[in-house]
Order: C-alpha cells, then structure tokens, then sequence
C-alpha cells in the first residue's frame, strides 16, 4: 500500500533525494528546501551574474529561491530535475530588471569605442572578463527579451531544448522555431562586422 | 548546438563568485520565511519574550481583546499564559471582529524539524522557537513576526548537532502585506471572511487553492487546511466548514483527546505523509487550532522510531491589537512584495515598476502546467473587506522601523 510513497519515502536524507522529492518533503517540511538552495544557488547565481553583472545577481538569487520556496506546492513533481523550474523563475526575475539589462548589454556594446565610466573600485581584469564581448553585446540588442531569455538559457545556463521549454512555459515546437528565428536574427547581427576582426580589449 | 548558438555559449562572460555572505544571507532569508512563513507555516507562542515588552493585559481567557487606541503596546499575558493555557480549551471561544487597520495577533510555540546540509553532511534536529506574529486584519499594512529560539531537542535517537547550539536569542522580522501577489494564499482575516461558511465549498477550495500532482491533491488540500489555520484568525462560520471540510478529505483520521505542546487536548485531524502523522489539533466546540503534532507511524519512511513526535505546536493567545508593538529595536526589513531592481553600474537606472500582472505572473510561472490563478470564485484582493462595526476613525497602523 504504501510501495509507491517508498520510492521517495524510503531515503529519509534530503542529499539522497532527488529536487522533486525534496521539493514534495518541503511542502511539509518548509526547511528542506533550503537543501535545494544548497544544491543550485551558485548556478543560479552565476546566470543571473552573466545577465545582469555581480551586485544584482545577488539579489536576483535571493528573490529566485524565495519565490520557488513560496510556490513549491505547484513543482510539477514529475520532473526530477528541479535546475528547470529554477532557470524559468529566474528568467521572470531577471525580467523586473530588463531595463537594467538593457543598459548593461548597450553599455557592453561600446566597449572599445568609449570606456564605461564605472571601472572605478574593482579590478580590472575581473570586470573586463565580466563583459560580454561587444559584437556578442550587439548581436543581443537585436533580440527580443522572449528571444533573449532563451538564448541566453541555452547558451549560458545550458538547458536543453525539453528543458528550456520547461523554464519558459512553451512547448518544445515553439522553443525550435524561436531559436531558429533567433539564429537567423544573430547571423545577420553578427555578419555585420567582420566576425574575424579581435575586438579591442580594455581594462 | 548551432553556430549561432555556440558563438554564444563560447562567449559567456565570466560569472563573479557569489560572495559567501551574500549567500549566506540569502540561504538564511529563505530558511527564515521556511520556519516563519507567511501563512505557510507556523505559529508559535510567546509569553517569555513578552516580558521584553511592557505588559498591558487585556485577556480574555486565552483570547485577548485590547481594543484601547490609546495603548501602544500589545496586550500579552506573561505570568498569566500558563494558566491561560491550560485552560483555553473553554475559553479559546472568543468571537474576534478586527476592523480594518487593526491586527491579529497570534502568540505560538512551536518545536519543528530541522534539516540543513552543508560539505554535503545532512544534520538534523527539533528546534524550537517562542513566535509572536501581527498581521494586518484586512492586509492594508506590513505585518511583524518576533522569533525567540528555545532550547532545541535532538532528533530522536540522535546526538544533538552542533549548529543547534546556536539557538538564543531573538529576531523582529518585518512582514510586507502582498495581497495582490498573494493571492489565494492570503491569510489575513478580511480575506479568510471571505471563505465560504460551508464545508463543500470550502472543500473545493481546499482542493483548488495548492493544487498537487497526480496522487497528491489529498494531501495538498490538507496542507492547505493547515496554512489557513496556522497563526490566523478566521471566523467561527468558517473555522466551522474548514473543519468539517478537512475531515472529509481522503486519508484523514480523526482521534479526539489528541494534547498539544501546552497540554491542553482537542479533537485532532491527521494524516499520514512519508510516515509521519500530522495531525492539527482543534478544540472541540470553538474549532480554533490549539496547535500541531506530527507523530512517526514508520520508522523507514520518517527516519525516526515509531511513535516519536518530530512536531509539537501550541497557539496559546490570539488577540486583535490596534498597532505594531513599538519595542522592536531591529527589524529585519522584507522586500518580498516589491522586488527592487538591484544596484548596476549605472547610477541613473531607475528602479523599474513591476507590473502587475507580471508580479502574478512571478507566482505562476514554472514547469508546472496547473492553472496559476487561485480559485476564480475567491476574491484576490483585500478592497472586499467590509467593516462590521461601524466608520473607523483610529489613525492609521504605525509602519515597522525599518532598518538597513
């Protein structure tokens, strides 16, 4: 009678559980998802960082956990994988900065022709390594934010194709025929310059 | 991956570590709103902190009416509480009617488990915390929660951790008031007025208002009794259908005699879930939730022996006040309703305004397709609540201190 609750209830250690397990536990026991916070909070960090540069991303992977922790109830419990579910409420999160973003990639856009005035108390060689390369800066202005959002999922967060649906909410056809319209988008952006000329690189 | 694609993917911009500071605090917000969540978890009790504050009573039994505009300070019972508690099950009966502006106080103790991993070590033990929450009746100010740890105990059959030790002390915590982005899971009194008086209509609510997967809607919609009834006040009508509700759902057992933390007992509604008995123990006549127990029916399941008590809970005093309690020296501030555009590099960013229905969207989002809109025939928003006593005039609730 009670087979079908062992297959998660046996293994009473969250670190043996898989995030849907542990999500399920959590509904009971709010505590436990902090261990899913433990397991994907630098990943989710490190995306929002690439999105929106350091001192946001810290409270862009705050907001993500505590808004997953408020509607854990909802966690489709048939995917085991939970990074999918975090990615797609991330994307909403990094969506209330989208100004700021824009910002961020037009000011990445120039570098080489202005220098943004804001080097001023962090190394150098860090901040230069936080930039995206500015024909990449370019290519993104281009987006749409939906389009944006997936490709940056992809690229940088690398969900597959099934999971990047999964984050935005989309079936799988429409993810495809997003990216291959993005694709197209891109190529044209990036053939705009000479995509063998080295961008120049300040610090 | 396609060229395009990988142009990208190649061209990542490095990621700065997540500073171990910001990710603590990050980890503790969220374990905080774990423990002490908005309606979706626990109450707690708290005569001891209360001594911290100046002490004007007005209890009635164990509920306390204070009602004086002029009094700045809660009512809460110190020396009193004990026998409050062990005699509330006669005098937890008190029919409250906050107005608007006014707040619910709910006084709990409470003991839970707690799990944490860390280098990949799990530790667990039962921590336990006195907890005093303020929330607006009608969701139109910011609530405030007090925690004061308690001595914790040790997982059944297990040396008491390390990190347990550290469990003194006490912390204000701002609540900010969401209704729109709450939605469904409002708690507040105007809002749970607004239930419906009858137990098949608050059935389907129950059953719409957490939807769980396939096998787990039972289980969610018991869930879901709980979070309504924990650390909230809502009418008797509705207390009467919630209970009569609960009992109907599958799997739920109902014991009688059933004692909570403050030994006070009550008729108990529970359920078994990964080997563990939860039960919410309600007194008899008044239908107010007395407090909680989850006891262990499987040791494999629960990872504790059988008949070990993993939860214990008692709601001792639930009263309306007319302010926030002043003595909050530090109070943890709370964002949650209005996610602030963090700091970028660009000194002329304004802050973005959220739109509304993106703030909705936020708590919709998600792999799961289950509709996200809480149910359709439950208002949303607190401009329904109507007051029942006549105009007010009382001047508006004091906003907590914020700090930081």
């Amino acid at each position: 009678m009670r087979e079908d609750r062992h297959v998660v209830g046996v293994q009473e250690k969250p670190e043996t559980l898989d995030d849907s397990a542990l999500i399920a536990q959590s509904v009971i026991d709010p505590e436990r998802f902090a261990v899913l916070f433990d397991r994907h909070a630098d990943e989710i960090h490190r995306y929002a960082a690439r999105r929106l540069g350091a001192e946001p991303a810290e409270d862009v992977t705050g907001e993500v956990f505590l808004v997953a922790f408020r509607v854990r109830a909802r966690y489709d419990r048939t995917w085991p994988d939970a990074r999918p579910w975090l990615y797609g409420i991330a994307t909403k999160v990094v969506a209330q900065h989208r100004r700021a973003e824009r910002r961020r990639i037009h000011a990445m856009s120039k570098v080489g022709a202005e220098r943004p005035g804001s080097f001023d108390d962090r190394s150098a060689d860090r901040v230069t390594a936080e930039q995206l390369q500015p024909r990449l800066a370019r290519a993104l202005t281009r987006l749409s934010a939906a389009e944006r959002d997936l490709l940056l999922l992809v690229a940088w967060a690398d969900l597959t194709y099934e999971d990047a649906a999964l984050a935005l909410g989309v079936p799988v056809g429409t993810v495809r025929s997003r990216l291959h319209r993005l694709r197209v988008k891109v190529r044209r952006a990036l053939g705009g310059i000479d995509p063998f000329a080295e961008e120049p690189q300040h610090g | 991956m396609d060229d395009e694609i990988r142009t990208f993917a190649d061209g990542r911009p490095a990621a700065p570590p997540y500073p171990a500071e910001a990710r603590a605090k990050a980890r503790d917000r969220l374990l905080r709103e774990a423990r002490e969540g908005r309606g979706f978890r626990f109450p707690k009790l708290g005569w001891q902190a209360a001594a911290a504050f100046g002490v004007t009573v007005a209890l009635v039994g164990g509920v306390a009416v204070a009602l004086s505009a002029q009094q700045p300070k809660l009512g809460v019972a110190t020396s009193a509480a004990q026998s409050a508690a062990t005699q509330s099950a006669a005098v937890l009966d008190g029919d409250l009617r906050p107005k608007p502006g006014q707040f619910i106080m709910v006084a709990s103790d409470t003991m839970y488990s707690s799990f944490s991993q860390a280098n990949g070590k799990m530790t667990r033990y039962l921590y336990r915390t006195h907890r005093e929450i303020w929330q607006s009746a009608d969701a139109s100010a910011d609530g405030l929660l007090l925690i004061a740890g308690l001595a914790p105990k040790p997982w059944p059959g297990e040396p008491l951790p390390k990190e347990a030790q550290k469990w003194k002390g006490e912390s204000w915590m701002q609540l900010a008031s969401c209704p729109a982005r709450l939605a469904a899971f409002r708690t507040d009194h105007a809002y749970l007025s607004t239930l419906p008086p009858d137990p098949a209509l608050m059935r389907s609510f129950l059953y719409k208002r957490q939807p769980g997967g396939k096998g787990e809607a039972d289980r969610a919609a018991f869930v879901a009794a709980g979070d309504l009834v924990r650390e909230t006040y809502m009418p008797k009508a509705q207390r009467d259908a919630l209970f009569e509700a609960a009992k109907e759902i599958p799997g739920v057992q109902v014991a009688d005699g059933v004692e909570d933390s403050a030994g006070r007992q009550g008729v108990a509604l529970g359920r078994e879930s990964q080997g563990i008995l939860e039960q919410l123990i309600f007194d008899r006549d008044t239908h107010m939730l007395l407090g909680e127990r989850h006891t262990v029916v499987d040791a494999k399941a629960a990872g504790a022996p059988v008949d070990s008590v993993l939860a214990l809970t008692a709601q001792l005093k639930v009263s309306v006040v007319d302010r926030l309690p002043e003595h909050a020296p530090k109070v943890e501030r709370d964002d949650s309703c209005t996610p602030q555009p963090g700091a970028t590099t660009d000194s002329t960013e304004q802050p973005t305004a959220l739109p509304t229905d993106e703030a909705t969207d936020l708590l919709s989002d998600g792999p799961s397709d289950v509709p996200s809109d809480g149910p359709s025939d439950v208002p949303s928003d607190g401009s329904i609540y109507k007051p029942t006593d006549g105009p007010t005039d009382e001047p508006p609730a004091p906003v907590p201190t914020k700090t930081g």
